[in-house]
């Protein structure tokens, strides 16, 4: 079932439209869930024995997984209905939004500042190519079509809709992991100032407000939409949060002047080398002691190769064309390249912090869990990745 | 493989006869109408039903006049709209027609 959002500009639905965003995001928890079941069975009792047979050895690679599959029925069906769910998502989301958005920009103007966050725009800002030229996850218009707030409202309900109810009570739950593993792993470490890069909607740089009480989050986009968006997402929840129009590959921020740079899902919509300029600019804009930290999906080198496949097909079927080049690399060695020492690398994998009781939460930092065909992916089963360094 | 896809206004197809991908978007778009619709019915009998009123009856004997019968006709145009975009190519990624 999708996400009921909670704050003050999530939309109000006619039961037809609500009905058709429950069918939808039921549609997808099937596919994510049941149908990926059948899809990897599928492989290891017909796709792969039919490989080692011909070849005389079981797929040793993800492309040898995939081309393999290309033939086989049920990836088929899996792909073609789960491309159509994707479109769906947007389509039941879409003419709401149109609908709603006088009541939304109303809402915005009413809330902005009532929690203390702000909202710089710079129309100068030049839209990189992989924002502008891609509809990113299928979304008609991508990500920054206009300055109306109206693709964040689309991001935002849409991914209520896409989550199928695994992304926390407001879409939050990278946000609360990452910022809890932080607080309860290092407790000495007390940031007060903290920036998200890349965080569209900032419904993750909301949580890091929410764990760091007190502190000084900001959340930079590109995309005037998501920011706007966000910055009313962000004060209705009472939350202050500081939202700015910004390209996280040339910060407008002071050399170390930084506790914390955070991204999620961000990377992987980068090509590598605006990767590699991302974190030199955050190498650059964070203080000595402070930390780089980013939830991520797992890295291929980690991961079987048919899991590599899974969590691939996105890359080549759902509109993110940086997603394996992204998966492909080590993260360790992304940011020794951007100067942080590889003995102040860290990665870890934590449990959904919104499902799982505290004290399991914090035993599972205490015992590190490993990378699984699990991790990263919307199931049942989800944990996160993150990783991350400090900066001497 | 900086670009997974070279041309990203086409529809992905995944069968050898494109024709059973669009097949694939026709049955979910009407499985997703066809709850809507169920959903509707359900809950217009439990409403009916906690104010007194026994609709079952009352929907055998309406007749349709001419007002009817233009909107249930405007309605199922919506529809097969929607149930045939994959195959009507000018209506490929536009929003969805009348939904709401």
């Amino acid at each position: 079932m999708p996400l009921e959002l909670n704050h003050r500009l999530k939309l109000e639905l006619d039961r037809d439209s609500a009905a058709r965003q429950d069918f939808v995001s039921q549609l997808r928890s099937y596919i994510l869930n049941d149908m990926a079941t059948g899809m990897r069975e599928s492989f290891e009792k017909t796709v792969a024995p039919a490989f080692e047979r011909e070849h005389g050895r079981l797929p040793a690679t993800q492309d040898e997984v995939h081309d393999a599959m290309r033939s086989n029925t049920f990836f088929k069906f899996y792909s073609s209905v789960r491309y159509n769910a994707q479109e769906m998502v947007w389509r039941s989301v879409i003419p709401c939004v149109e609908r709603a958005l006088p009541d939304i920009e109303a809402k915005i103007r009413a809330l902005s500042g009532s929690a203390g966050g702000s909202l710089t725009l710079d129309p100068t800002l030049e839209i990189p190519s992989n924002v502008a030229d891609v509809p990113v996850h299928l979304m008609p218009g991508g990500y920054a079509p206009s300055a109306t707030p109206a693709a964040g409202a689309v991001y935002d309900n849409g991914l209520a809709v896409f989550s199928a109810g695994f992304m926390g009570k407001n879409l939050d739950d990278i946000g609360l992991s990452m910022s809890n593993y932080v607080k309860f792993r290092y407790p000495e470490f007390a940031p007060k100032k903290i920036l998200d890069c890349g965080a569209t909607v900032g419904h993750n740089a909301a949580a890091w407000a929410a764990t760091f009480a007190g502190a000084e989050v900001h959340a930079i986009d590109v995309s005037a939409a998501a920011v706007t968006y966000g910055h009313g997402r962000a004060e209705s929840l009472g939350l202050p949060v500081h939202f700015k129009q910004m390209n996280a590959t040339s910060l407008r921020y002071d050399d170390a002047s930084f506790d914390v740079v955070f991204t999620s899902m961000f990377l992987h919509e980068l090509p590598v080398r605006d990767i590699e300029r991302f974190m030199a600019e955050a190498h650059r804009v964070l203080r000595p002691g402070g930390m780089i930290i980013n939830m991520e999906l797992p890295p291929n080198g980690e991961l079987e190769p048919y899991d590599q496949f899974y969590l691939d097909w996105d890359s080549y079927y759902n509109m993110e064309p940086y997603y394996r080049t992204y998966r492909d690399q080590s993260p360790e060695a992304l940011l020794a390249g951007a100067g942080f020492a590889r003995d102040d690398y860290f990665q870890f994998v934590v449990p959904q912090y919104s499902y799982t009781a505290l004290p399991d939460f914090i035993d599972a930092i205490r015992a590190p869990r490993r990378i699984d065909g699990d991790t990263g992916r919307l199931s049942a089963s989800l944990q996160w990745f993150g990783f991350g360094a400090w900066k001497r | 493989m900086a670009d997974a896809r070279e041309d990203w206004t086409r529809r992905q197809a995944f069968f050898e006869a494109d024709a059973v991908d669009q097949l694939v978007t026709m049955v979910l778009e009407l499985a997703a109408e066809h709850w809507v619709l169920r959903e509707r019915v359900y809950t217009i009998e439990k409403a009916a039903g906690s104010l007194g009123l026994d609709l079952g009856a009352a929907v055998e004997n309406y007749r349709f006049n001419d007002a009817d019968r233009a909107t249930l006709a405007a309605m199922r145009k919506t529809m097969i709209d929607n149930l045939m975009r994959s195959v009507n190519s000018e209506h490929r990624r536009t929003r969805p027609a009348g939904t709401g």
